[in-house]
């Protein structure tokens, strides 16, 4: 469903994505890992079109995303790390629009509104502006409205992040059953408990190149940890953060 | 025997994150220190954005600065060319030089008092940035005058630049020295403080006076307000006696009145009556007029200061109540627009009902309409007060040249429109833009839908202005019919025009319409509409003279003179069409090529 091929996004001097090689299959929920400013915004943002790569190719679903955006885009529903809406909409009128840019009949339209209006416990908010919402009802509402055309494709920046305890619940359920319809759902996330818990395959980037991908389990034996060692034990010895030296050598 | 365990025991396991406390009383700070700190996130923000300037970036900003001084350039050359002219006219010569300083100085001080209210309101009470400093423990008369020089300058800033090529040509023209100008320099920082003082006083007692729990309240009361504060400052300018002194008893007393300033407690008249007598034309009291201004600047900056400081807090506090939740409000009319958007294919009709719908429900947005209002109804009233009736300056020729210079300015007044509206439509979607780019919907539909949205309602008040006021001066049917077709046609480069300069230089970072506007893609935008229009007219006025001096002289136009016509009518032809072509595919492309 995924492919990226020799990925790279350069800011000035600055190399932010390097030569990025990655494939996703249909149906997997592929966790993107790193420390922060490693890259994973960035190519999340070059995915959606949002960035143009310096070089390489993101192709989804077949469709070079380059070539041939719209149909590489109508297979996709996003969700940015950062929830901005359009403050002056209703929570309804956003789904509304978001499912009218995907082109979707109004029946299943108007369906689909109501249903993930009472999902995301937005029901007696749906004719409020977005601009009384809190943080967290934006960000359920934007997951709303990137799933409101059944993509086939979900790529998700931080998605717990702001979320209370049940909102992150619901969150973990949406993606289990969306890979359980062979979709495919591509995070990333700061929650190594959500990705050990919810990934078929993690993927960690470092200074824009990834340098391990695999199950937790073939991440363990890469990192040489023993059985029982927590993702968060596996991430914090590839990625160079595993004892607090760099932390002393910091306030030294 | 063991000593018992202290918190710092259990933490030494490990080392120590936190310094330990620090000794010692802070010392108190100064005013300069809290300026300087308080202005700090602007001040560093331009010197970073400048030192991560690439080359190209460098090259493009020395490129703005080439384009402000041909601006200014033109400016000057205007000033230059109708001072020069006033000169050479004997006894009503220095009447029109005292008028042109008048309405300088009005104009400004009018725009700068709506300009200051809108920006207060912005920089002392919506600010993105105020939470953590108000969050803070920062003394209220420093935060107070920080935000009022940050009020000042974002206010001020442009006004200043395009005034000081019009105060050289003042200086020129009339020979005046080195006094002239210090005194203009001298003039101009407490003329500026006035208005910048009365606009955040204003904001900062509506604040608190109303219920702010909608800042649109306020919003519309501000526009309200300077409504009638425009049409009264424009209408004590008096500018139709300049073209009828046969009104007057006699010559003389026309002179007498002309010279006499019309208000004399504004600050605008006291900066005339400074700079006026300076040009050596005749006799006045600069210095009164001087001291006048700068302490009525000093009482007013005090008496603002006091405002502030008392009331700050509350009125802080109510504008963040305005941010709660409210209601969609969903009129008929709203539902009526919605109907307009029929004739469109699904997604652009979706894209253009999102538009109607932000705009109509953004208080910041639609109260200008308000003032658009006011702005037709002043330019309609003023033709239909023009004394071209019975006048001997009531001809044929006299209107319909009005005319033809009418035509230029109510495209010059469709384009500053657009670039309040549509020029800033691109940086308005603002962050929330992710939602279309990552849609499969082309950039095309996406501009196109914006393109109609910003056409139908330009064109309905450009082709007002014209038509409304053709009709008062009763021009020959030629004019009417080429004054309503050029109109028609410039309104399709003009928007074109703005969107291209618009997702050529999007700003989404910007709080509100007007920040946009004023930004450099703003001037842009503005000089290249000017050059546009300008270059329309210019191409118009050739025809527009053989085919008047003929019927003038009611002879019917020789093969040439037709032919020439038409040449200049196909040329006028081609560049709308290269204007629109150019600015549709490179809008297109800017927009295709948008990252966030």
């Amino acid at each position: 469903m995924i492919e990226l091929i020799d990925l790279s996004k350069r800011y000035g001097n600055t190399l932010a994505v390097d030569s990025l090689n990655l494939r996703v299959p249909d149906g997997e929920i592929f966790g993107f890992l790193g420390p922060n400013g490693a890259g994973k915004t960035t190519t999340i943002r070059m995915m959606m079109g949002l960035l143009q790569p310096t070089s390489g190719q993101v192709i989804l679903g077949g469709a070079d995303l380059a070539a041939n955006p719209l149909a590489a885009k109508a297979l996709c529903g996003f969700v940015p790390d950062r929830p901005y809406v359009y403050e002056k909409l209703t929570g309804a009128e956003y789904l509304d629009f978001a499912a009218q840019l995907y082109s979707l009949p109004d029946s299943v339209r108007n369906a689909r509104r109501d249903r993930f209006l009472d999902v995301f416990d937005l029901g007696s908010w749906g004719d409020e502006l977005i601009e009384g919402y809190s943080h967290g009802m934006k960000q359920r509402l934007v997951m709303a409205s990137a799933l409101m055309h059944e993509p086939k494709l979900l790529i998700v920046d931080e998605p717990t992040v702001g979320m209370d305890p049940r909102g992150a619940r619901l969150l973990k359920r949406i993606f289990r059953e969306t890979a359980a319809r062979s979709a495919t759902v591509f995070m990333s996330t700061h929650s190594l408990e959500v990705a050990e818990e919810l990934c078929d395959r993690v993927g960690i980037i470092l200074q824009g190149n990834l340098i391990a991908m695999g199950t937790v389990e073939e991440l363990r034996e890469k990192a040489g940890s023993h059985a029982d060692c927590s993702l968060e034990a596996i991430f914090l010895r590839l990625t160079g953060g595993e004892d607090d030296a760099s932390v002393e050598a910091l306030l030294a | 025997m063991t000593a018992p365990t202290t918190r710092n025991d259990v933490a030494g396991a490990a080392p120590r994150l936190l310094l330990p406390p620090a000794r010692g009383a802070i010392a108190p700070r100064g005013f300069l220190h809290w300026q300087r700190l308080l202005l700090s996130p602007r001040t560093l923000a331009v010197k970073n954005r400048y030192r991560q300037y690439s080359r190209a970036e460098r090259l493009r900003a020395a490129g703005f600065a080439l384009l402000g001084v041909a601006f200014g350039g033109a400016v000057f050359a205007f000033f230059y060319r109708a001072l020069s002219y006033f000169l050479s006219v004997p006894d009503f010569g220095p009447v029109l030089t005292y008028k042109l300083l008048g309405m300088v100085f009005v104009t400004f001080f009018s725009i700068l008092l709506f300009s200051n209210v809108v920006t207060s309101l912005s920089t002392f009470f919506l600010a993105h940035d105020l939470e953590r400093v108000v969050a803070a423990p920062v003394p209220m008369r420093r935060l107070f005058y920080a935000r009022f020089t940050e009020t000042v300058v974002d206010s001020s800033w442009m006004m200043l630049l395009f005034s000081a090529p019009a105060f050289l040509a003042y200086g020129i023209v009339h020979e005046t020295g080195v006094g002239f100008y210090l005194m203009t320099a001298a003039t101009l920082p407490p003329f500026l403080l006035i208005p910048a003082a009365i606009g955040v006083s204003m904001t900062t007692t509506l604040v608190n006076v109303f219920p702010a729990r909608r800042t649109k309240d306020i919003l519309l009361i501000l526009a309200v307000f300077s409504i009638a504060l425009l049409y009264m400052l424009f209408r004590m300018v008096r500018p139709e006696r300049l073209v009828n002194p046969e009104g007057f008893a006699d010559f003389t007393a026309f002179l007498n009145a002309m010279q006499t300033p019309e208000w004399t407690f504004l600050p605008s008249t006291w900066a005339t009556e400074i700079l006026f007598p300076m040009l050596g034309l005749r006799a006045g009291r600069p210095y009164f007029y001087f001291i006048l201004l700068v302490s009525t600047a000093a009482v007013a900056v005090m008496a603002c200061e006091a405002i502030v400081t008392r009331s700050f807090t509350r009125g802080w506090s109510k504008a963040q109540e305005g941010r709660q939740t409210r209601k969609a409000l969903r009129p008929l009319w709203e539902r009526a627009l919605t109907l307009l958007t029929l004739p469109f294919q699904s997604t652009t009709r979706v894209l253009v009902e999102k538009e109607i719908k932000i705009f109509f429900r953004d208080t910041g947005q639609w109260s200008q309409l308000i003032l658009l209002g006011a702005l037709i109804v002043v330019y309609v009233y003023n033709f239909s007060v023009l004394p071209i009736n019975g006048s001997t300056l009531a001809t044929f020729y006299l209107k319909n040249v009005i005319a033809f210079v009418n035509l230029a300015l109510a495209a010059f007044v469709t384009a500053s429109v657009a670039a309040r509206f549509i020029y800033p439509s691109i940086s308005l979607e603002g962050r929330a833009f992710w939602a279309i780019k990552t849609a499969p919907v082309p950039a095309s539909q996406v501009w196109w839908a914006k393109f109609w949205s910003g056409l139908v309602p330009l064109v309905i008040l450009g082709e007002i202005l014209v038509i409304a006021t053709n009709a008062y001066l009763q021009v020959m049917p030629f004019m009417l019919w080429l004054s309503t077709a050029t109109l028609l046609a410039m309104c399709f480069p003009i928007v074109a025009l703005g969107l291209a300069v618009g997702a050529t230089y999007p700003n989404f970072e910007a709080e509100n319409a007007a920040k946009v506007a004023s930004g450099a893609g703003g001037l842009v935008y503005m000089v290249l509409c000017m050059s546009f229009i300008g270059a329309v007219v210019t191409l118009e006025a050739w025809p527009v003279y053989v085919v008047f001096s003929n019927r003038f002289s009611d002879t019917p136009l020789s093969l040439s003179a037709w032919l020439g016509v038409i040449a200049s009518l196909t040329a006028v032809a081609v560049l709308m069409i290269g204007v629109f072509g150019l600015s549709v595919r490179h809008g297109i492309r800017r927009l295709e090529r948008l990252e966030l």
